[in-house]
């Protein structure tokens, strides 16, 4: 169980750490994909929606933390994330890449919620722009977001 | 009854989660101003930057060689202008010892690399590595040699946070360079704004944007960018102002960070403006 944490926590500290600093280098028009919020549905459907959605309370927490940004936004959006992705929990952890377009389109879900509501969450100072909110920062990222898990579920089922 | 809620908590316990862990992120949220938050999210960021430092160095390797031919290309056009921006500066100083004008105070530039960037159109921050060891401190602009970048919000002691022209917490004020029309510049989510300026205003498409001598959190004159458009509000009296910013803040690698000595009661009364 032990293990278990620490491996994943070693997991999420290198994953915020290229979220912030190699993922902007392919950044498509300012969109770039979240590679944490990947891990984040992987870990609910491999571990179930409680687990999920406190793994991505704890994700969204340390993010803000370590982004600078504000401090519950992320926390919030990851934790939605993680208990949306919970729904589709499998208990055989091959059956979760199984079938790629599913769980492609499990992270758009997922990563259309999350980028949402961080987006929202952070723009209460200003009047936002709806089509803005739910374009720019929502469909676009999870868009590529689910793109790079699509790739990353064919190279799973390849090995 | 209490086997009842057992089963009714054990049926409803991932919503029960839910719903506990959204309301704690929520209750988290109007914290970010207090003291002891800050000190904390400080601390976070100091501490991972040392992470991030190394993983961006890593990126550097996949920097084109291109991009320092374009590097060393505008290096030599600056070259250029700098010898002609002497000369002016030369003559501007004759001229002001014959009016009697007091010297201005020259700003020193303190050279850094973005370490971590929160890629957000909402919450873009970058981490820099220069911090209080540097004497860097909350407050001070940051820009690269096409304009501003943002504006230090947070120090540590080789870290610092800064908020950059793509956050929504970001204000600053600006003016129009040719017809010395001022506006408090904010970022709305998709775009650089000037707002409320009376639609009357001289402003034309490509007129420069500089930050204003009304600030004094940033000094006057460094460029902010260009009117590409303006736009009347229903009433039609008052119009926003879309600005594109001159520095691409979703490339910039390098910046600097203006030293700028200001007076600590102008501070206090300024930086109500940079809202945290």
């Amino acid at each position: 169980m032990l293990q278990h944490i620490i491996k994943s926590g070693i997991i999420v500290l290198i994953l915020i750490a290229l979220q912030l600093t190699l993922i902007p280098l392919v950044s498509i028009k300012g969109i770039i994909p979240d590679l944490v919020v990947i891990y984040v549905v992987i870990y609910a459907m491999r571990n179930g929606q409680l687990k999920g959605t406190f793994f991505g309370f704890v994700v969204g927490f340390l993010f803000d933390l370590f982004s600078g940004g504000l401090l519950g936004s992320a926390m919030f959006a990851k934790t939605l994330a993680g208990f949306v992705a919970g729904y589709f929990h499998k208990d055989d952890e091959e059956d979760i890449f199984s079938n790629s377009l599913l769980f492609a389109s499990i992270i758009f879900i997922s990563s259309l919620i999350d980028s949402f509501f961080y987006a929202f969450l952070g723009s209460a100072e200003v009047e936002i722009n709806i089509l803005s909110l739910i374009f720019t920062n929502g469909i676009f990222p999870a868009a590529f977001t689910s793109l790079i898990g699509l790739a990353y579920s064919l190279l799973v089922r390849k090995k | 009854m209490e086997l009842f809620l057992r089963k009714l908590f054990n049926k409803l316990k991932e919503y029960i989660v839910l719903a506990v862990l959204l309301l704690i992120s929520l209750i988290l949220l109007p914290q970010n101003k207090n003291t002891e938050v800050k000190k904390i999210k400080s601390y976070a960021f100091a501490t991972f930057a040392i992470l991030t430092n190394a993983s961006s160095s890593i990126g550097d390797i996949f920097k084109s060689s291109d991009e320092l031919e374009e590097q060393r290309k505008r290096n030599a056009e600056l070259m250029l202008k700098l010898n002609r921006v002497r000369e002016y500066a030369l003559e501007n100083k004759k001229l002001k010892e014959l009016l009697g004008y007091k010297e201005e105070v020259s700003s020193k530039l303190f050279p850094s690399t973005i370490v971590a960037k929160n890629f957000s159109n909402i919450q873009g921050n970058y981490i820099i590595n220069a911090g209080i060891s540097d004497s860097v401190y909350k407050s001070m602009p940051v820009i690269t040699n096409d304009g501003l970048v943002g504006i230090v919000t947070d120090t540590e002691e080789n870290f610092s946070l800064v908020r950059t022209l793509h956050n929504t917490s970001f204000r600053i004020s600006g003016t129009i360079q040719r017809s010395n029309i001022d506006g408090i510049i904010f970022w709305d989510g998709q775009n650089l704004v000037m707002h409320n300026i009376p639609t009357t205003a001289d402003i034309d498409k490509g007129d420069r944007v500089v930050t204003s001598v009304l600030s004094s959190i940033l000094p006057p004159s460094i460029p902010v960018g260009l009117v590409v458009k303006k736009e009347s509000n229903i009433s039609g009296i008052l119009s926003n102002v879309i600005i594109r910013p001159f520095v691409d803040v979703l490339t910039v690698k390098n910046i600097f960070v203006l030293q700028e000595v200001k007076s600590k009661q102008i501070d206090s009364l300024e930086l109500n403006l940079l809202k945290d």
